[in-house]
């Protein structure tokens, strides 16, 4: 699903971001990026939305080589996948249904279909009572569920999460990652970058780390595979 | 775009994208009435001004400018003139080739006209005398060299020892329609300002409006949204400013026209003049609607591209 092969990402400061990184995630698969702040975990999530290009190596994702696509084709690119940000990225004056219905209406999905398919998502992250609502009202960890109810509210087949839980206590970011599980037991692809260890470890997925750009381990937990 | 999608999906997902920006721009509009009011009565202000001049020309078009009659004499006699005196006069001058036709206007007939006209009529009571000379109006023969023509017999007319003095319509003509024709060519250049000016505010207003939903477009980005459903609701907003701007524009013109015509009437009826002002037909009003909507837009379409390059530049929304 997700395939990095030899990848280097440097940027124009001279910056070395990504070195040499080679991995694969399998489809239906949930994976976690750790690693210090700036191993390079944003900037691998990044060249999976196409908002960086990489200086070497080739990024594919579902059979796509991202690093031959044309920039012209990233929204195409970015429609096929969810993510969350560490800050939400909600819009403070839209009401909680208009942002989660925010892709729908970018593909162009019937104003009737939008309507179910938002209460759909909402329900899936437990806020279907709270549509009419401003993300100004709602608590950091009940924005954090909105941002997941609009990056699944497409049923994208991979779903990316840069530090979902970073603003967020122990008890709400385990109630997230459960929520992840969940998605991911319905098919959908994973991969959360966290530096959470403690709550990565108790998750009991593969685990991806990263150091100075580079892929220093790569666990999977007896069991999985 | 999803290259598997059908074209009647395509199309279905364009109506309903366009739809949300039409929407969605009304709605931002509303939502700021004070800064969208200003905005649009500055954008109306600045089309009423050719508009006005526009109109005024269009009315001033109107009056009969048929050369024959304008190029008309009016010879006034003196004031001791006796009526067979005038009466030789006009006959000898009703055979000249030149006159297609002579009208005899005795100081009473002249009175009773004015009288009429100007609505003097209690306080021209008072007067002893009849104050009127003898007037007679020469229609010159219509046809090539009527100027020159025209000249020669105000000449020759002026030279009687009956006569005070000629008037000749066509000179004053004819400066009105130089002046006309200036007019016009100002009417031009000030369309152009002014049209400029348009596309400045819009472009303006956008600018900032793009400035101040920097977080909102780049949250459109990266959840796919594509260039042009970015722009869509900048370009609507736009076209709303344009189209409002026109409205304020023709309803000022219009609420202009309905305060003059009054005033302006009675004036032109005492110069025996019946105007009847022209306002802005529908074809010109959905024009000037639609020719503002259009500027409004190019204004938006200049901010939008311009700004979003910009926040491209800063990272913000990534390589695409």
């Amino acid at each position: 699903m997700i395939r990095f092969d030899r990848v280097s990402k440097r940027y124009s400061s001279g910056t070395t971001a990504l070195q040499e990184l080679s991995f694969e995630i399998m489809r239906g698969e949930m994976v976690f990026l750790t690693g210090h702040s700036g191993a390079g975990k944003s900037t691998l999530l990044r060249l999976l939305l196409m908002l960086e290009r990489a200086t070497r190596g080739q990024v594919v994702l579902g059979g796509r080589n991202l690093t031959q696509t044309p920039d012209r084709q990233a929204p195409a690119v970015r429609q096929g996948l969810g993510m969350i940000f560490q800050d939400h990225k909600l819009l403070a004056d839209k009401t909680v249904f208009d942002n989660v219905a925010l892709p729908l209406v970018i593909a162009g999905v019937r104003y009737a279909d939008i309507g179910k398919r938002v209460r759909g998502a909402l329900k899936l992250v437990g806020l279907d009572d709270r549509e009419r609502s401003w993300p100004l009202e709602l608590s950091g960890g009940e924005q954090q569920r909105v941002g997941v109810a609009r990056a699944i509210v497409n049923m994208p087949p991979v779903l990316l999460a840069d530090e979902p839980t970073g603003n967020l206590d122990p008890e709400l970011s385990w109630d997230l990652f459960s929520l992840f599980k969940k998605l991911n037991d319905r098919g959908m692809t994973v991969l959360i970058a966290s530096h959470d260890l403690e709550l990565v470890r108790r998750m009991g997925r593969r685990v991806l780390v990263l150091s100075g750009g580079r892929l220093v381990d790569d666990v999977t937990p007896a069991g999985k595979s | 775009m999803n290259p598997s999608m059908g074209i009647q999906q395509r199309i279905r997902g364009w109506s309903h994208r366009h739809s949300y920006s039409f929407f969605s721009s009304l709605g931002a509009l509303l939502s700021n009435r004070v800064g969208t009011l200003m905005t649009v009565m500055v954008l109306g202000i600045a089309m009423l001004l050719p508009l006005g001049l526009h109109l005024t020309l269009a009315n001033l078009g109107q009056l009969d400018l048929e050369e024959e009659q304008w190029g008309a004499l009016t010879v006034f006699l003196k004031a001791d003139v006796r009526p067979e005196q005038v009466s030789s006069l006009a006959a000898e001058l009703e055979q000249l080739d030149t006159v297609s036709g002579i009208e005899v206007i005795s100081p009473e007939q002249g009175l009773a006209e004015f009288t009429e006209a100007s609505g003097f009529g209690d306080s021209l009571e008072l007067l002893d005398t009849n104050p009127l000379p003898w007037v007679i109006s020469l229609l010159p023969t219509p046809g090539e060299g009527l100027e020159g023509r025209v000249t020669a017999l105000s000449e020759a007319v002026g030279g009687r020892d009956v006569v005070e003095r000629v008037e000749y319509d066509r000179k004053w003509l004819e400066r009105l329609a130089r002046l006309l024709e200036l007019g016009q060519a100002a009417v031009t250049i000030l369309a152009l300002l002014f049209a400029l000016a348009v596309v400045v505010v819009v472009a303006n207003t956008i600018r900032l409006d793009v400035a101040a939903r920097a977080s909102e477009i780049e949250v459109l980005t990266l959840v796919g949204a594509w260039p042009a459903f970015v722009r869509q609701p900048f370009l609507y907003t736009g076209f709303w400013y344009g189209l409002l701007g026109g409205l304020v524009s023709m309803i000022l013109v219009n609420l202009g026209l309905e305060y003059l015509d009054g005033p302006l009437s009675r004036l032109l009826a005492s110069y025996g003049t019946d105007l009847q002002l022209l306002g802005l037909g529908v074809s010109q009003t959905l024009a000037l609607l639609l020719f503002g909507g259009l500027l409004g837009l190019l204004g938006a379409w200049i901010a939008v591209q311009r700004h979003l390059r910009q926040l491209r530049e800063t990272g913000r929304l990534g390589r695409s």
